[in-house]
C-alpha cells in the first residue's frame, strides 16, 4: 500500500500540483490540489502514514488550495478553498493554508457524510470500546483527547464521531489533533514525543497546531468500535476528576444538539441517538489535572471488564 | 354557551419516543423536532392518541374528580404547551375537524 510518505516529498507535491493527491482517511477519498509549497511540507509530515491511491481513482471530495491571484500574491497573500469547484468560506492568511485544509477536510465530512450520525466530538478506543467526547469549544475535549491518545488509547476521531446507523458502532477518522492556545504547550509538555506542526497565531480560533495521529490509529482505521461511554468534560482549574451520571433522556437532547445531521436524518437520527445512549453511559466529567483525567477513564475501562 | 374544547393527537403524529426514569424524548415526525417530556406529558398524548378528548375527560382518567379547577387549570397549560409543539390542536366542542 502506498503511503504519503513511501511518494517522497517531490512526488507529493507534484500530485498536489498536478493530477491531485489521493488522500485516504479513514472511509473516505479526497481528491487534494494545491501547488502551494507550504502545505505540502506540512500534510506530508502530518500525514505521513496514510494510504495514498492511484490516480484516476474515485474520490468522495474533491477539494483545492490555492494562493491569491493579481496583487495580492504581494500584498497579505491569501489561501482559498475550493470544493467542487465552488468556494465556501472566505480565504485566509496564506500561513493558515494548513489549519484551513484541516477545517476544509471537517466541513466535507460533516456537511456530506450522512450515512452515519455526525456528532461534533472525539473519540477514542481501548479494548475495543470507545468513549465519545462531545463539547463546545473551550471545553478541553481536544486537550483531553491528546493526553488519552498518548497514554495507550486510540485516536478514532478528534473532531467527527461517526455512528452507524446500522449497528451503532462508531467508524474511526483519524486525523491530525487539533489544539489551540494553551493546550499546545500543555501537550508539548505531556507527550513530548508527538510531532506537531508550527503553532499558527491569529487564526479564528486564536493560535493553532496539529499533532499527528500515531501510526496505530490510521493502520486501524478501518476497525470499527463499539460506544461505551460518553463523556461531556469540562475542565476547570483546580477541580477533581468528577464523573456525574447524566440521566439518558437529558443525554438524549444532549447528544442531539451536538449532532451536525441530527435533524437532516430524521427518524433515523433520533433512533440512532436513542441507541447510542441506551448503550453507553453518560456523564459530566470536571477535571483538571490529565493523569487524573486519564486513570478516571482507566477505571471506567476496568469496571467493564 | 360555549363547550369546551375537544383536544386531538394531531394527525399523522406516530409518538415515536423512549421513555427513561420518568422522562422521555419524543420525536415529532412531523416536525422533525425531538421534545423531553414528563412521562405524564406522554400518558396524555397516548390517550389522546385513543380517542379526542376534552381536558375534563382527560382528567377524569386517573380517577379525579373532572370538576378539580387546580387540575383542569394545569392540564390546560399542558394542552396548551403541548398544542405549541404541534402535538396535539383543539377544536371547539363536538368532534374536531
Amino acid at each position: 500500500m502506498l503511503t504519503v510518505a513511501g511518494l517522497g516529498p517531490a512526488a507529493l507535491a507534484a500530485r498536489l500540483r498536478g493530477p491531485g493527491l489521493r488522500l485516504q482517511t479513514g472511509p473516505f477519498v479526497t481528491c487534494v490540489h494545491s501547488p502551494l509549497a507550504g502545505l505540502a511540507g506540512t500534510l506530508g509530515a502530518m500525514y505521513a502514514d496514510y494510504p495514498v491511491l492511484a490516480e484516476g481513482s474515485v474520490a468522495d471530495f474533491h477539494v483545492r488550495l490555492s494562493r491569491s491571484t493579481g496583487l495580492r500574491r504581494f500584498v497579505r497573500p491569501q489561501v482559498h478553498f475550493h470544493y467542487d469547484g465552488m468556494a465556501p468560506f472566505q480565504p485566509l492568511p496564506l500561513d493558515q493554508a494548513f489549519p484551513m485544509f484541516e477545517w476544509a477536510m471537517n466541513w466535507c465530512v460533516s456537511s456530506q457524510a450522512n450515512s452515519w450520525l455526525l456528532i461534533h466530538a472525539a473519540v477514542v478506543e481501548k479494548g475495543g470500546v470507545a468513549a465519545i467526547l462531545p463539547a463546545p469549544p473551550g471545553s478541553g475535549k481536544s486537550t483531553l483527547c491528546a493526553a488519552l491518545v498518548n497514554r495507550g488509547w486510540r485516536l478514532l476521531s478528534d473532531e467527527l464521531t461517526m455512528v452507524r446507523l446500522g449497528d451503532g458502532n462508531i467508524d474511526p477518522l483519524p486525523r491530525p489533533v487539533s489544539l489551540k492556545n494553551a493546550s499546545i504547550g500543555i501537550i508539548r509538555d505531556y507527550a513530548p514525543a508527538a510531532a506537531f506542526t508550527r503553532p499558527v497565531a491569529d487564526t479564528v480560533k486564536g493560535t493553532v497546531a496539529h499533532m499527528r495521529a500515531s501510526s496505530d490509529s490510521v493502520a486501524r482505521a478501518a476497525e470499527a468500535a463499539a460506544p461505551a461511554w460518553i463523556v461531556f468534560p469540562q475542565w476547570q482549574a483546580g477541580a477533581a476528576a468528577t464523573l456525574v451520571p447524566v440521566p439518558q433522556a437529558r443525554a438524549h437532547m444532549r447528544v442531539a444538539e451536538n449532532a451536525f445531521n441530527y435533524s437532516l436524518l430524521g427518524e433515523a437520527g433520533f433512533d440512532a441517538v436513542a441507541r447510542l445512549v441506551e448503550t453507553a453511559r453518560t456523564f459530566d466529567f470536571r477535571y483538571s489535572v490529565l493523569d487524573d483525567a486519564i486513570a478516571v477513564f482507566e477505571q471506567l475501562l476496568a469496571q467493564r471488564a | 354557551m360555549r363547550s369546551p374544547p375537544i383536544w386531538r393527537l394531531v394527525p399523522g403524529q406516530r409518538l415515536v419516543h423512549r421513555c427513561h426514569d420518568g422522562e422521555c424524548v419524543l420525536f415529532n415526525d412531523l416536525t422533525g423536532d425531538t421534545h423531553l417530556l414528563d412521562e405524564s406529558a406522554l400518558a396524555l398524548l397516548e390517550a389522546l392518541r385513543q380517542a379526542p378528548q376534552s381536558a375534563a375527560d382527560l382528567a377524569g382518567l386517573d380517577g379525579l374528580p373532572d370538576s378539580d379547577p387546580t387540575l383542569l387549570a394545569e392540564l390546560d397549560d399542558l394542552l396548551a404547551d403541548l398544542a405549541a409543539l404541534s402535538l396535539v390542536d383543539a377544536a371547539a366542542g363536538g368532534q374536531p375537524c
